[in-house]
């Protein structure tokens, strides 16, 4: 079943197709290629706001590289990942962000360096963007000692300096993430919070309280909704009363979002900073994006949607494609510039590959290092009580106040 | 008799190993030597697991050939795994420059080289093949300080794994017996084997039954007593004759799951059995009075709608396990021994309860004809709730079958025989014999079922009445 949120998004698609062109192209040009450009966003819908982000954003020719080269790696991390699971070298839970490159990479854009962002299992685009190395995520991925929290945390337990990491209870980052953005209002770091979830976990009673006290207390925190269309093998459509989930907040202001434009994601967000510091409190916002993989691993993901349905996606809305056409056609980038940075990017991912599949597994002693960041007992229980550990001290401690 | 069996059977599949083995040597060896000057290098694809479970698979079909376009998320083969046949897609954009392993290669471990991609652009003809790497390499832990060795002392924290704990516990052991053999001191299985072997040590007597296995729905029940096929198709591919004139035969990966959930199944499971005789002219006669009105129903669509009644009349029968948990099933799904070319399977007729008889007629029929020619959805074979093996058009007059858990019952249907009763005039006799799980179903409830089964195949007009309560009416009861 085709669910009608497709179908809508699709039709949009098609509407604005028109609006991939450039809207007008600064004349500043260097070698061939332009320095900046200006373009149009698709449109917005509003709740309980007036004034809607801008009509046009401008993107200059370096974030042109930048989003380019952070989508196509994440895209390349997820399909090293998907193989490395079928050859059983990454275990256990794991989940691909294909299909939602722009997200991460537009929201990253607009954020500046005080800001904070607390996502789901499906972290792996969020870990990159924050600034893990290719290899800590790939290593982390298959358990070994590189990974970012050296091997022991896996796909949903990535952290970085102001990532406070993938959380795998579904809609449990929510009520985190406001209490993030209190902790910013408290220090008066003049940072906001991010919180990501998803169309199914849009329908959990926690995200409720979390948006009632963000508003209570004006939080800078923005509740970021990525709709893919499904929570596991179920359609927006079967599982919420409402698919408005722009609009699911109620008294708190909502906008929805084409989240397979980078370019919109990251005007909308520059919106929500401005709005969330200027002391205006909390926005709940819809991104309308796809899963191209199964909802986990475990899931073939074609028995709940056809073929035909993902593959329309990936012709007619793919994040990266429609990038690709819009930097080209505002001559911002060559086609060969853009051809180099595939090429850098599958040696990056393989050679990260490669590290994940030969390095070190962490000693046993050191499963209980690390665990507290003010260890009150150093005596940590091992599977009796009468093989205990010594907690040790390993990794620098990160977001710590 | 069995050790022998099993001895045969692991000889077999060594020697259907070893002649794959060199059968893909073969191909790379030919690959590389008729390739002509190469130049760029292919993307390699691998099979892929696609269970957790899975070990090895069969290519079961191409979708594409060679010299095809892919793009990203196109669908490249079908796989049949230990489960289902799933199929491979890839993130790759490129062209299918080469297929390594042939659609029904059975058995190809995962992560073997089976197709490689020509990057877009490239001349797919005259494509590399990446040197044969090994795939998910085995990690290697980092050494244990010795600070740490001290603190921990030796085997503190048990230095080897479960299947090394599971056989000292099983031959009452202790770790510090064993000379380890592995890395940095490290007890392997096979230390323990050869331990085993060389002290000719006894396993301890197992005190307690350990509850069922069981989530996974066995792919097939198979009674006891060898299936006759029917119709007998093309006999299993041979794989040689060894010198000793015996033939060996091929085992696909359903036959080995069919072996392995049977043995489970027969070992963990407390069968117990009980056997029905009841006189069956009257369902002869009912069959023959619908047959003259025109509706085709077999005997055993008749013992299908006979057992549902039965079941719903004595639900503590209709029941399966869910982990550690009896569950009583809100309906009864009735799974049917099928006899396909490549084994048993057993369809599922749901709902068997409240189905007309003609219903379950016809999706017999129709679960059967798509059960021998292997297009059986999952979900219509997997999760029924009681299973009938019918052996008694084959003239089989009695048997048991072993249960198919999480069910707990299996009901093992023989043929009619004719006898003369005590005055002297014929009847039509029919013997079933009901294997049940012991540790879900009493004796007497076993018995009070077999009872109202006999009741109702001797009178069978009793059908008509009730045995609707299941019938949900909530609509939201079968979410619940
Ligand atoms: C509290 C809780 N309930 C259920 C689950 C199981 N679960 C994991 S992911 C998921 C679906 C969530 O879907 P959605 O929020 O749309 O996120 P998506 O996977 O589409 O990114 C469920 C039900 C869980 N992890 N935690
Ligand atoms: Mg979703």
């Amino acid at each position: 079943m085709l669910s009608k949120f497709i179908r809508s998004v699709v039709q949009q698609g098609h509407a604005n197709q028109r609006a991939l062109a450039p809207f007008m192209t600064s004349s500043v040009r260097n070698s061939g290629t332009a320095t900046e450009a200006t373009f149009e966003t698709r449109p917005y819908k509003l709740h309980k706001l007036e004034t809607p982000p801008n009509s046009t954003t401008s993107c200059t020719r370096d974030e042109a590289l930048t989003f380019y080269t952070q989508m196509q790696m994440i895209r390349r991390m997820e399909s090293a990942a998907s193989n490395l699971y079928k050859e059983k070298a990454i275990r256990g839970f794991c989940h691909l962000y294909s299909g939602q490159e722009a997200i991460c990479v537009g929201i990253k854009g607009a954020l500046r360096a005080q800001d904070s962002v607390i996502t789901a299992y499906r972290d792996h685009g969020w870990a990159y963007v924050m600034g893990c190395s290719v290899t800590s995520i790939m290593a982390e991925l298959t358990g070994r000692t590189q990974g970012m929290a050296r091997g022991k945390g896996g796909s949903m337990h990535m952290y970085a300096k102001n990532f406070y990491g993938g959380n795998g209870i579904v809609g449990a980052q929510v009520p985190v993430g406001a209490g993030i953005a209190l902790a910013n209002k408290y220090l008066e770091n003049n940072g906001i919070n991010v919180s990501l979830y998803g169309d199914g976990a849009a329908n959990q009673g926690q995200l409720f309280e979390a948006y009632n006290i963000a508003k209570l207390m004006n939080l800078p925190a923005v509740f970021i909704c990525e709709n893919n269309g499904y929570g596991m093998g179920t359609s927006v459509d079967r599982a919420s009363a409402s698919t408005n989930y722009y609009t699911r907040g109620d008294y708190v202001p909502g906008i929805w979002i084409d989240g397979m434009d980078v370019l919109s994601v990251k005007e909308a967000i520059s919106y929500c900073v401005e709005h969330c510091t200027s002391g205006k409190g909390p926005l709940v916002l819809e991104v309308a994006t796809y899963r191209y993989h199964g909802h986990s691993m475990s899931d073939p993901g074609t028995s709940y949607r056809t073929r035909d349905e993902i593959q329309e996606v990936r012709q007619t809305r793919d994040p990266i494609m429609l990038f690709k056409e819009r930097i080209l056609s505002a001559d911002l980038v060559t086609a060969e510039e853009l051809k180099k940075i595939d090429g850098e990017v599958r040696k990056e991912v393989d050679e990260a590959v490669k590290i994940a599949k030969t390095d070190k597994e962490i000693a046993v002693q050191e499963l209980a290092a690390d665990v507290y960041s003010n260890p009150l007992e150093i005596t940590i229980r091992g599977t009796t009580p009468y093989d205990p550990y010594t907690h040790q001290r390993l990794s620098k401690i990160i977001n710590q106040h | 008799m069995a050790a022998l069996r099993a001895g045969f059977l692991a000889q077999n599949l060594y020697r259907t190993h070893f002649s794959k083995v060199s059968r893909f040597n073969y191909l790379y060896a030919a690959l590389f030597h008729s390739s002509p000057p190469l130049n760029a290098e292919g993307m390699p694809l691998k099979m892929p697991s696609l269970s957790p479970t899975m070990m090895e698979g069969t290519i079961v079909k191409w979708l594409k050939k060679e010299g095809d376009p892919i793009q990203p998320g196109d669908a490249l083969c079908d796989i049949q795994t230990d489960k289902a046949v799933v199929t491979m897609d890839t993130e790759e954009e490129g062209i299918l420059a080469k297929i390594l392993v042939p659609e029904d290669t059975k058995d190809v471990k995962v992560g073997t080289l089976i197709a490689v991609l020509a990057p877009e652009g490239e001349d797919w003809k005259t494509i590399e093949i990446p040197a044969g790497e090994e795939s998910a390499a085995s990690a290697t832990t980092a050494e244990d300080t010795p600070a740490a060795a001290a603190a921990g002392g030796g085997h503190a924290h048990g230095n080897y794994g479960p299947s090394v704990r599971l056989l000292l516990e099983q031959y009452g052991l202790a770790a510090e017996q064993v000379p380890p053999g592995g890395p940095h001191g490290i007890l392997l299985k096979g230390d323990v084997l050869k331990y085993i072997k060389e002290k000719s040590l006894q396993p301890l007597p197992v005190s307690a039954v350990p509850p069922p296995e069981v989530p996974k729905p066995a792919v097939a029940a198979a009674p006891v007593a060898p299936a006759p096929t029917p119709a007998v198709p093309a006999p299993p591919p041979t794989i040689g004759v060894s010198e000793d004139g015996y033939e060996d035969i091929e085992v696909t990966s359903m036959r080995r799951t069919i072996a392995k959930r049977l043995t489970q199944s027969k070992s963990g499971i407390a069968h117990s059995y009980g056997t029905l005789e009841c006189q069956s002219d009257k369902l002869l006669a009912l069959r023959k009075q619908y047959k003259n009105e025109g509706i085709n129903v077999s005997v055993n669509d008749l013992i299908i709608k006979a057992v549902s009644v039965a079941l719903t009349k004595c639900p503590e029968m209709n029941c399966v396990w869910q982990g550690d948990q009896l569950t009583y099933a809100s309906q009864v799904d009735m799974s049917i021994a099928v006899a396909t070319p490549t084994g048993l399977i057993t369809p599922i007729v749901r709902g068997a309860d409240f189905l007309g008889i003609e219903e379950i007629a016809s999706q017999v029929r129709d679960l059967a004809a798509r059960a021998r020619e292997n297009k059986l959805k999952l979900d219509e074979f997997q999760g029924g709730t009681f299973t009938i093996s019918n052996l008694g058009m084959f003239g089989i007059s009695e048997f048991s079958a072993i249960i198919n858990p999480p069910q707990c019952g299996i009901l093992a249907v023989g043929s009619g025989i004719v006898k003369i009763d005590e005055n002297g005039s014929p009847v039509t006799c029919m013997r079933a014999t009901l294997s049940y799980d012991r540790a879900g179903v009493d004796d007497d409830t076993a018995a009070a079922f077999l009872e109202e089964l006999k009741n109702i195949l001797e009178n069978p007009v009793t059908m008509m009445v009730g045995g609707y309560k299941s019938q949900v009416d909530h609509p939201l009861a079968a979410l619940l």
